[in-house]
Formats: C-alpha cells, structure tokens, sequence
C-alpha cells in the first residue's frame, strides 16, 4: 500500500482524487452508490449568492470521447449549503471544497465571506461557460482574474482560496500567474472548453444552450499540455483536471505538475469510478515500488 | 442501487427499430419497482454516457429493457452479442406507486413509452388494468401479449393499421364512461402526455395521474442537474431522481 496522502495549502487529503464541481452534487447521491469518504475530497456544485434554475434542456450531448454539458450553475445558493449540505459532507470526513459562481464580481467576495472558515477550500470558478454572466467573462483577461482573486482572497481570511482556471484563453500561464499576483492559494485547471454537437437531421446544436462545456476522455492531452505549463509558471500548488478516467490518467497529470486531481465526466461513466480511480493509482505505484504518492509530482522529463 | 457489470443474456427484435436486450447481473440488485430504469454502457469507451431505459422485465437476476435504434448507441447495443459485458447502474428513480385503493388502473402508452408500463401490469396481479396503447403503425407494435393481461386492451396505431386509426389519449377518453379508473398511468412521447394533461383539463376528469417522463440525462442518479423538468411551482425537479414517475399536475408538459 502506498501512501496517497497529500496536503495541498496545509490541507491534507487522505488521497489526491477530488470529485469535480458540477458532477457530484453535494455527494449524497454518490454516497447512495458507495460510502463517499473513500475519496479525496469533493468540490461542491457551483454556488451562487441566490439559488439558480439553470438552463432549459437539453443540457447534455455526447461526442466521440467527449460530452457537452451546459447546466447553466443550478444550484439553491451558498445559504442553502451551508444549512443543508454541510453537515453531510462533514461527516463524510473528506476535504470539502466550496466552488463558489457569482453573477458579478461584488457576488464573488460576498459568496466567500459566508463560506470563510465554514469549508476547507474554496474554488473560484471564474470560468464557467454556460452562463453569461460573469463566470467565464471574469477567467479570460488577466486583469480580470487578478481582480476577482483579490477580491475573493479579501474575503477568506481562514479559508484557503484555489483557482479554477479556463482553458478557452490565449496563455494559461499567463492566467496561472494572474491568480497567483490576485493571492490565490492554489490554481485547479481544466474547466470544460467550449464546444457544440450538432444534429444534422435537425440542422440544430443539441444542447438547448447551443453550446456547451467539453469535458471526458478525450480532452486529456489539451489538459495535461496546459496542467504542465500552468504548474511550471507558478510556485503555488497546482490541481489537475481533464479527462482523467483511470489511475494511470490520474498520475500522469501528478507527473506533469499537479499535486492533486479533479475528477468529473468518469462518475458518468462509471458511478464507482473514483474509488477505482484510487486503487488503480495505488496498484501502479506498488508495482513500480513507489512508497508514497508525492514522488511522482513534476517528474515528467521532457524530450 | 448498484453499479455492476452485467453479461448480455440475449439481444431480439421485437418490431421495427426496436429490441430487447436481457442483462444477467453478477448479484441481486435488490427490489425493482415497475416504472424504475437502469442506465446502461453501450459497449465503447469512445461513448461515455450510459443510456438510461425503463426496466421491462426483472426475473432474478435477468434483466430486460427494450428501446428503438435513435442513434450510435442503440444501435452498438443492438449489435450486443451473448456474453458481452456492458456495465449498468440500477435501480434508478422512483417508479410507479400504485395506492393499496386504486383498484382500476387505466394504462395509457404511446410507442417506447410502454416499455415501463409492461412490469407495471405484470408486478400487480391484484389490481384490473384498462389499457390504451398507441403506435405508429403494425410493424412498430410490440408486447402485445403482455399487455393482454389487461382486463381489457385498446391497441391503435397512427395509419389504422392495427387497431383504430387513433393515438392512445382519445383512444381512452372516447372510452372513458366504459371503464373505472381510480388511478391513470401513462408513458409516452412530450406531445401525448401534453394531450393527456390538455384532455383532462378540458373534461374536468380529477382522476389521479401519474405519468413517467423522459429526458436526456447525466449520471443517472440525481448529481448532475443535467435531466431536469419543470414543476408547476415554477422550481426544476431531476427526472432521473425525483421522478421519472411525476403527478400529472405536479410537472410541466
């Protein structure tokens, strides 16, 4: 058995695979498949100030390796977590990680102030792309991700503050250091790309939203490229995601640079896909007769 | 409910664009209720999404869904050959909740919509079934045998040529003084549970409904937001978890 623990921020992980927000909901359906305190930790469903409805479906389309979702951030909003969910995810006794969504920046720092010192992380995702208002539109300027980041970081004087970067930019790296200079703690990336699938019958995008966010299997080597660059351009730690479907997946982006990863699209696939996740990823270092999990980190030699 | 990787029993067609694939489970998935689905793996990893059925038949560790070819993943499903392995998450949603008093239930189906009603009159013998079932023409029909377990079976398809020349809805409502009802189930396209709710309306018929619906879903099991109708409060629900099974008048259609 290899030691999978990390601690990213001063805060430790029993393992470093970590349910993607917007695929796990607050974890009380998963845990209805499995006891969900065999993972990491969880990043809750994007929260928003006040509850949202989201968009009309269809809000899903698959593509070869791939899906398209576009939810639009239904949620019933920070207060209703903290109420309701909170102590559920408690007592799972794994990292809980407030992704937190605002409207507008003023919501970014309010929506962290009721969070601070209640969660163990929280993810800014400033780059959500199925709502058009802020979400993404504060993740793709520099400036603008200095700015929200600072603001946030202003408002969490216990919690750590991780960033949730979007890969639909010009320079990952340059955003990476954006969040870093604006204080955040940590970065997490890959948010969904932006993409369409089209039926041709009806000449129409599938998704009500027309477009949507591309997430799975097939968005891995776009995430690693980006995961590696991001990692190498800023001393905070960095959480990787995109694609990961197996243990090897998941080591891979340690490799690369990531302390810990995210996963989404594979609770689709596959409902137990987390805890195998994990015993795939101990299996592998068995057998290459690594002891501890955190060998691995930034170990990828370039040709 | 269980996530497993089941083994292709069998795979037939029973009409047009339309099969049934018989699953074994490695171990019991525990109680199925009538008008529960399963989401089922298309065999290609290149597909993430499982497809999501209503539970036709549940005889042990067998387990029958049926659906029509509507693209990649039906039709690789329908090309399952004994032996293959496709993993399966069940069982999924609420089902159907007959009350202990509802003696009379009238089955109203229209075309892949009847799939879960089929386990619906085969799982409560003690109850008399007044069944309304529409599809397009003769060569999509299907299940007819279970559906003679009705007490009585009105089949109509879209071009007459089996049965009236009708769809399902007005197929009951021009029976509607013949038969009891204390209950009304009912499955099918948007359109005719639309017609359903519209009829009713129009009729005043109070009669409690429960109608099962569809929509393109995630993970099945109430995480992802992804499958969500609209309530008549105006709020969303998950079909996946809070129903498929709805009250007629607690949905938008």
């Amino acid at each position: 058995m290899a030691d999978l623990s990390v601690k990213i921020c001063g805060v430790e992980f029993k393992n470093p695979v970590i349910a993607a927000s917007g695929t796990f909901g607050f974890g009380r359906e998963f845990d209805e498949v499995y006891d969900i305190s065999a993972i990491g930790g969880i990043s809750t469903k994007g929260l928003t100030n006040e509850s949202r409805l989201g968009n009309p479906v269809p809000r899903i389309a698959e593509g070869h390796g791939v899906i398209l979702n576009a939810v639009g951030l239904q949620n019933p909003g920070v207060e209703h977590f903290i109420k309701y969910d909170l102590d559920f995810l408690k007592s799972k006794n794994i990292v809980i990680i407030a992704n937190v969504a605002g409207n507008t920046l003023e919501d970014y720092g309010k929506i962290c102030k009721k969070l601070d010192g209640l969660v163990d992380m929280v993810e800014l995702n400033i780059s959500c792309p199925n709502v058009h208002a802020g979400g993404m539109a504060l993740g793709i300027k520099p400036k603008n991700i200095e700015e929200v980041t600072e603001l946030a970081k202003s408002n969490l004087k216990k919690t750590p503050l991780m960033v949730k970067l979007s890969p639909n930019v010009e320079s990952i790296s340059t955003n990476a250091k954006a969040a870093e200079s604006g204080g955040a703690d940590c970065v997490s990336l890959v948010n969904t790309f932006m993409g369409m699938v089209i039926d041709l019958e009806k000449r129409k995008p599938i998704i009500a939203n027309n477009t949507g966010g591309v997430s799975g299997a097939g968005i891995k080597p776009m995430a690693l490229r980006m995961v590696y660059e991001a990692a190498h351009a800023v001393k905070i730690p960095v959480v990787g995601m995109g694609g990961i479907m197996s243990g090897k997946d998941a080591l891979e982006f340690i490799c690369a640079g990531a302390k810990a990863v995210q996963v989404g699209t594979a609770n689709f696939a596959d409902a137990l896909a987390m805890p195998r996740i994990i015993k795939e990823m101990n299996d592998w270092l068995d057998k290459h007769n690594i002891k501890n999990v955190n060998e691995i980190v930034d170990t990828l030699k370039l040709n | 409910m269980k996530e497993l990787i089941s083994t292709v029993k069998e795979v037939k067609q029973i009409a047009d664009n339309t099969y049934s694939l018989t699953v074994t489970l490695p171990e019991s998935a525990g109680e199925i209720k009538g008008g529960q689905f399963l989401n089922i793996a298309t065999g290609d990893g290149s597909r993430l999404l499982k497809r999501p059925f209503g539970i036709v038949k549940a005889d042990g560790n067998d387990i029958t869904v049926c659906f029509q070819l509507k693209g990649d993943g039906t039709v690789a499903l329908s090309e399952a050959k004994a032996g293959d392995k496709l993993a399966v998450l069940l069982p999924l949603g609420n089902g159907f909740i007959i009350p202990e008093n509802a003696k009379n239930v009238v089955i109203i189906g229209g075309g892949v919509g009847i799939f879960p009603l089929v386990p619906v009159i085969c799982g409560n013998k003690d109850k008399k079934f007044y069944s309304y079932i529409g599809f397009r023409n003769k060569n999509c029909a299907c299940l007819l045998d279970e559906f003679k377990k009705s007490e009585k079976l009105t089949v109509v398809t879209d071009d007459g040529s089996l049965g009236e020349k009708n769809n399902a809805v007005n197929a009951y409502f021009n029976d509607i003084n013949n038969v009891p009802a204390d209950l009304i189930i009912a499955c099918g396209p948007p359109v005719m549970l639309k017609a359903l709710k519209n009829k009713m309306k129009e009729n005043n018929v109070k009669t409690p409904c429960l109608v099962s619906l569809e929509e393109r879903m995630g993970c099945g099991i109430g995480a992802c937001l992804v499958c969500v109708c609209k309530k008549s409060d105006g709020g969303n629900a998950r079909v996946c978890k809070d129903g498929p099974v709805f009250d007629i008048n607690e949905v938008e259609l």
